[in-house]
């Protein structure tokens, strides 16, 4: 159905003013788009030229022609499947297990003031020391892919939504004590869609940090995954295949982040 | 008039990891039914921690708070608080805003209560905006919804801590002149908390004067012009005689 055109009287001043807008925005796209056509062309052009060697550093025909390979020998599914399956299982389990502690930690002032050392702690240790541990506990394979991952994001999420939850404004809080609210009454009516922002960014930060977990937990051990195909392709020497997967990773990181973003745009609203 | 609120000899003390502080020393004043009063008194002095005791989210360390003939309890149904910020929720609209009280006492399914929610939006020019953000009203449209948030729930005793502090001094007269008309006409009455001589003269049928910290009640002073608007009050020649009398009492 054809939109209905506003009938609109712009002075001159704010028809400049709009068409700047929108030149400005028309550029911004073009060379976001420019940059990424230049930097495939000139890696395309380096490689054919020689100027830099595609054994290491693949060039974009070669990877496109790994993937279609991979594709064609029914390989290339199960191994974005299982990073898939492993992240999005791991960024489920961890922002619900870091969004259920924080919540803990905010109704508890005593039980937060307690474990605040062990959370700092927690939160500098590098996690893949784990590693280890996690396949004496789990196993390996998928069980100890998903645990990276949630240890990983498990922390941050806390912490950040429990300082969005124990940042909301005192004088909120008096109000809603003033209309005899309880406990549960100020979490949900106010704290909860106080932090919501705060909990979009948590998503976004998620979203990025299940990648750096799955991708960890498939080097330690897996039979099976993207972290599992770059480290069968530097093994042996194939490093297209690692290329290939990192620029997989590229879009399905890229393709989560934009499933979250609309969840940002309603809390804006 | 009858005293709708009596605080006795109430003295209140608390604890910082320094030393123990005494805020409020035997303080002593009343309320009288349907009056606008006012606490003024230096920064610090102690005004907020009586509205405190008095909405009952303090207990006094000694001392007695009666509230229509009976003890204040913790967590007083019968008082209504209004902030010195808004504190609308941006992501309610504004008539989820006013029902908030009453959803949190789990009256907002009584039809008696959401029609005097609608009327006091149709009384105070605010009906047309029941969907909007808070955000898409100016500072003054924001306070009336505060107040009528707080009307809603029908308390006995309206407590004001410095509820035009915020806005700008424009928008603060004709605030004020708003909340002065909408408290007088529901026949409510009010215990105002400001540092601002000239605003609690221009709103208050009496204005109870505290000393600096350890609070004590100086001086309960009748407050009488011959009527009107807030602003109309600050024309009135005896205006400028009490606000002297007061000055010289905080100095």
């Amino acid at each position: 159905m054809l939109k209905k055109k506003k009938n609109v009287n712009y002075s001159k001043a704010r028809a400049q003013y709009l068409k700047k807008q929108k030149i400005n925005k028309f550029w911004i796209i073009f060379w976001q788009i420019a940059i990424f056509l230049i930097f495939i062309g000139v890696w395309q052009l380096f490689a054919d030229l020689e100027i830099i060697d595609p054994f290491f550093f693949s060039s974009p025909s070669r990877i496109v022609s790994t993937i279609i390979d991979l594709a064609s020998q029914n390989n290339l599914w199960i191994h974005i499947w299982t990073s898939l399956y492993e992240t999005i299982i791991g960024f489920i389990l961890a922002t619900a297990i870091g969004f259920v502690i924080a919540v803990v930690l905010w109704w508890s002032e005593k039980l937060r003031k307690i474990l605040e050392p062990y959370l700092i702690i927690l939160n500098s240790l590098p996690k893949i020391a784990l590693g280890p541990m996690i396949i004496f506990w789990v196993g390996s394979g998928t069980g100890a892919t998903i645990v990276m991952c949630v240890l990983i994001c498990v922390i941050i999420t806390t912490i950040s939504m429990l300082n969005a939850f124990i940042s909301c404004d005192n004088d909120k809080i008096l109000l809603m004590k003033s209309m005899h609210a309880k406990k549960y009454q100020i979490f949900f009516k106010l704290v909860l869609p106080n932090a919501l922002p705060e909990f979009v960014s948590v998503l976004k930060i998620n979203v990025g940090m299940s990648w750096v977990g799955t991708i960890m937990g498939e080097y330690l051990s897996s039979k099976a995954g993207l972290g599992y195909l770059i480290n069968y392709g530097s093994q042996i020497l194939k490093l297209d295949i690692v290329m290939a997967s990192i620029v997989l990773l590229c879009i399905l990181a890229a393709g989560m982040y934009f499933l979250v973003s609309p969840f940002e745009k309603r809390v804006k609203k | 008039m009858k005293n709708l609120l009596e605080f006795n000899n109430v003295s209140y003390f608390y604890q910082t990891k320094e030393s123990e502080v005494n805020a409020l020393d035997n303080v002593t004043f009343t309320v009288e039914e349907k009056s606008f009063s006012t606490l003024v008194g230096p920064s610090g002095c102690g005004k907020t921690t009586i509205l405190s005791l008095t909405a009952g989210l303090l207990t006094p360390s000694s001392g007695s708070i009666i509230l229509d003939g009976k003890p204040i309890t913790k967590n007083d149904g019968r008082i209504g608080y209004m902030f010195q910020r808004d504190h609308l929720f941006e992501w309610r609209t504004i008539w989820q805003n006013i029902i908030l009280g009453l959803e949190i006492q789990k009256k907002h399914k009584s039809a008696q209560k959401l029609e005097l929610a609608e009327n006091l939006l149709k009384k105070y020019d605010l009906y047309n905006f029941k969907n909007k953000k808070p955000r898409q009203l100016s500072g003054g449209m924001r306070q009336r919804v505060a107040l009528i948030r707080t009307l809603v729930l029908e308390p006995a005793l309206l407590l004001l801590d410095e509820p035009f502090s915020a806005l700008d001094y424009q928008t603060r007269l004709k605030v004020c002149d708003d909340v002065y008309e909408i408290i007088k006409s529901e026949q409510k009455t009010a215990l105002l908390v400001t540092h601002d001589i000239s605003e609690a003269l221009s709103m208050s049928d009496k204005i109870i004067i505290l000393s600096k910290r350890p609070a004590t009640v100086k001086e309960n002073m009748i407050i009488s012009f011959s009527g009107g608007t807030p602003l109309q009050k600050r024309e009135d020649d005896n205006f400028g005689n009490y606000f002297e009398k007061i000055w010289r009492f905080l100095c």
